[in-house]
């Protein structure tokens, strides 16, 4: 009962299949890092298991061409 | 011949480099029958970490239909110029035309920054012809308060 009140929403995703999820597209990556740069994880999203996978690939090829940080401590 | 998407970071004090490289991949590229689909160039980023002590690099997206031997050449190429701080190569299974997120974000940001810059002008354009008028009142002012005192003291 509670679980799902903590849920914070169903997946942004969903609308969207997973080969359409682009490590170019910062502003859908950026609702799935949190503010320290962490990815968030699909029970906190409800990202589907398939979607989640792509987010991941997606926001680590973005990290690695610095269009999005690894964490908050970069100097 | 296989679809290749490419992302490569310039050195920013190489910027004026970067269409002469470009250049140069595309006679490579289309001298070995390959294509070129798509060529981005997102101009001067911030990166979101610094890359060798430096925070900002250009940035240049291209999506190619070469052989092997091509791409090899390329990265090859990249790899031994110091002016690339770092590039990315995906596998693509098909043709990509269409242009991207952050391209589409770029060309916004430079027609606000573009549109602001006139307005600046305008404004202080502006304040500049208010100025020149408060001073020439203030002026005036200042004569009158002088013919004042020394009115008084006679």
């Amino acid at each position: 009962m509670a679980r799902n009140i903590k849920r914070k929403k169903i997946s942004l995703v969903g609308s969207e299949s997973a080969s359409q999820i682009d490590y170019k597209d910062l502003d859908l990556l950026n609702d799935y890092i949190t503010e320290t740069g962490k990815i968030v994880p699909s029970r906190i999203t409800g990202t589907s298991a398939k979607n989640q996978r792509a987010l991941c690939v997606a926001i680590k090829r973005a990290r690695f061409i610095a269009l999005l940080p690894f964490c908050d401590s970069h100097k | 011949m296989r679809h290749y998407e490419i992302v490569f970071l310039v050195h920013p004090d190489q910027s004026a480099q970067v269409p002469g490289m470009i250049e140069r991949y595309k006679s490579s590229i289309e001298g070995a029958n390959g294509k070129i689909h798509r060529l981005e160039d997102w101009g001067r980023r911030h990166l979101a970490y610094p890359i060798k002590k430096l925070n900002k690099a250009h940035y240049v997206l291209m999506n190619i239909e070469c052989d092997q031997a091509t791409l090899e050449e390329l990265e090859t190429g990249f790899r031994f110029n110091d002016a690339i701080l770092r590039s990315l190569t995906l596998l693509q299974k098909h043709p990509v035309t269409e242009v991207s997120a952050i391209a589409t974000a770029t060309a916004e940001e430079n027609k606000i920054a573009e549109s602001r810059a006139k307005d600046a002008a305008a404004k202080e354009a502006l304040t500049a012809t208010a100025e020149d008028a408060d001073d020439a009142t203030d002026l005036d002012g200042l004569d009158e308060e002088l013919e004042a005192n020394d009115i008084i003291p006679e």
